[in-house]
């Protein structure tokens, strides 16, 4: 599509973050999530989980994606938020929407759901469907189950 | 700051503690500021520690207008999707809508010919100057400008008259759509935007002549909430807050899109980096988006208004009648819809209050994978901390009106 690039194992983050922002990428963008669970592409990605960095360099306008791919069974990544300030709260809400563990983040707490909130809604798995409705046919039966996990 | 041992509880939402910190004498209050405050454009709610009237620590607190659009578009085909984009900033709507489109054009492998982005140009300037006299109007209110409001209101009346004029609604109009737009321009929209531009340098001379020289105004915002330049690019900040801090960073310039190259006009910068300096930018950017209307107005070309792609636009009504295959696309697209290729793309807009970016993914389906935004919002807000730590309560309030933030887009 005309975007570059690269992808990097979720070890080399924070040493390829400091080396892009010394050679001029200084100004970070947004990261997020991206969940391939059930994807129906023939290539499938390496793992569930994938991150991106979106960087830039302001003097040639330049920009660089960076791609990093966490397992399902460990979703943890470094924290990158003394290198990019913004990323501070980018990571918080990766964190409430897809689970991803930040280690090295000063407060990784939801940001944008309620603090009770069960579960992370960005996630592929994560029912769309709503609340149940109270004085439903089987409200007795939603009152006595137990809550999602 | 609000570490320490908790000494007294004051009324609701008022927790006295005891600082720790060496050298201070007052207790410090940790109060709750919002989330329905008037100066707090929307349901921001900001966790402030005071030293008396010094603010100590700010921790806003997001998430209370949160309603999970990026959810929602994974559920909705590529061209449903369209609508959400309008809701989110409620300010910027055919912004918004430019970004999608032009991610989702740029994933299809399509370009919108030359008169949609014409008419896509002056919606956005449109759309650019109603949201920067919304902020003039409202941040006049908060710092005691009372008169600014009802200057500012009667042109936007007029701005959402157009809106309603060619797109059928006055605020979400889904205007701006992957491959075009939904509808020509009318003669009276034409008319409308003519006496438009031909009467707002005079009534942006009119907001200055209230403000701009005003010293109430100039004591408010003068040397309140400075951000000098590198602090701006390393807070992420873009728009007006990173012009106002002497960097001529402006998207429209350095990666122009839908055709901005062609026009002829200034980035607006001011170098104090101070509330006032962004009330400047702000003031010179409605006065360069007249420029670029006026040119966009005059140059508009002839020709059709949507990509000739029948897989992403639905045919002509006339061909229905005449022709199996259109009839065979108007069902397919209203039943399937259409998949891009597999692929990941970014595009950032120079929206009203910064970038205003769409990070779009497809996985060959005919819904998205992800759809990201990133809103100028929710990244701007992160430097009203590092700005207002130090100062009185009250320039906080001046700090906040000048982010310029709209709480549905930080939530999204």
């Amino acid at each position: 599509m005309g975007d570059e690039w690269i992808a990097v194992p979720r070890e080399a983050i924070r040493e390829t973050m400091t080396d892009l922002k010394d050679q001029g990428y200084a100004s970070y963008v947004f990261m997020t999530c991206v969940d391939h669970l059930a994807t129906p592409l023939v290539e499938p990605p390496p793992e569930r989980f994938e991150l991106v960095y979106q960087l830039r360099n302001m003097e040639t306008g330049h920009e660089l994606r960076v791609r990093v791919y966490l397992p399902e069974s460990d979703p943890r990544a470094p924290s990158v938020h003394d290198i990019y300030r913004p990323a501070n709260w980018d990571e918080r809400e990766t964190y409430d929407m897809f689970g991803i563990l930040f280690e090295g983040h000063p407060r990784l707490t939801r940001i944008l759901m309620p603090e009770d909130w069960l579960g992370h809604p960005l996630r592929r798995d994560f029912p769309v469907g709503g609340e149940p409705v109270e004085f439903s046919e089987d409200y007795e039966a939603w009152q006595t189950a137990p809550p999602e996990a | 700051m609000a570490e320490g041992k908790l000494t007294q509880t004051g009324g609701p939402g008022i927790t006295v503690t005891r600082s720790r910190e060496e050298g201070l004498e007052g207790e410090i209050l940790t109060v709750n500021f919002g989330p329905q405050h008037p100066s707090t454009h929307g349901v921001l709610r900001l966790v402030v520690d005071l030293d008396g009237e010094m603010v100590q620590g700010v921790r806003p607190v997001i998430g209370y207008l949160h309603t999970g659009i990026e959810k929602q578009m994974e559920a909705l085909r590529w061209q449903q999707a369209v609508v959400l984009t309008d809701r989110h900033d409620y300010l910027q709507p055919p912004i918004n809508n430019l970004a999608y489109a032009l991610a989702v054009e740029r994933l299809m492998g399509v370009e919108a010919p030359l008169r949609a982005q014409g008419l896509r140009v002056i919606m956005s300037e449109l759309t650019r100057i109603a949201s920067h006299l919304l902020w003039l109007a409202t941040s006049g209110l908060e710092l005691g400008a009372m008169g600014i409001y009802f200057y500012c209101f009667r042109e936007r009346e007029k701005v959402l008259a157009m809106n309603e004029e060619i797109s059928g609604f006055r605020m979400h109009t889904s205007y701006i759509r992957p491959g075009g737009v939904s509808g020509d321009a009318t003669e009276r929209f034409l008319e409308m935007l003519d006496a438009f531009i031909e009467e707002m340098p005079g009534n942006i001379d009119e907001y200055e002549a209230l403000l701009t020289d005003n010293p109430i105004w100039r004591a408010r915002t003068r040397g309140v909430g400075v951000l000098s330049a590198d602090d701006a690019i390393a807070l992420g900040a873009t728009g007006p807050m990173i012009r106002g801090s002497g960097l001529p960073w402006d998207l429209r310039k350095r990666r122009p899109y839908s055709g901005y190259e062609q026009y002829d006009w200034e980035v607006a910068v001011e170098t104090a980096g101070d509330c006032y300096a962004r009330y400047l930018v702000r003031v010179k950017e409605m006065r360069e988006s007249v420029k670029i209307l006026r040119q966009a107005l005059d140059r508009l070309p002839d020709g059709p208004i949507n990509v000739d792609e029948r897989k992403m636009l639905p045919p002509p009504r006339e061909e229905l009648e005449t022709s199996m295959e259109a009839v065979i696309h108007h069902f397919k697209l209203f039943t399937e819809g259409y998949s891009p290729p597999p692929g990941d793309v970014y595009v950032g807009v120079e929206g009203a209050r910064g970038e205003h970016g769409v990070y779009a993914v497809s996985d060959g389906t005919h819904k998205p994978r992800r759809v990201k935004f990133r809103s100028a919002s929710f990244v701007n807000i992160q430097s009203v901390e590092p700005m207002s730590l130090g100062s009185m309560i009250a320039d906080m309030i001046a700090i906040i009106g000048t982010v310029d933030t709209v709480l549905g887009d930080v939530d999204r």
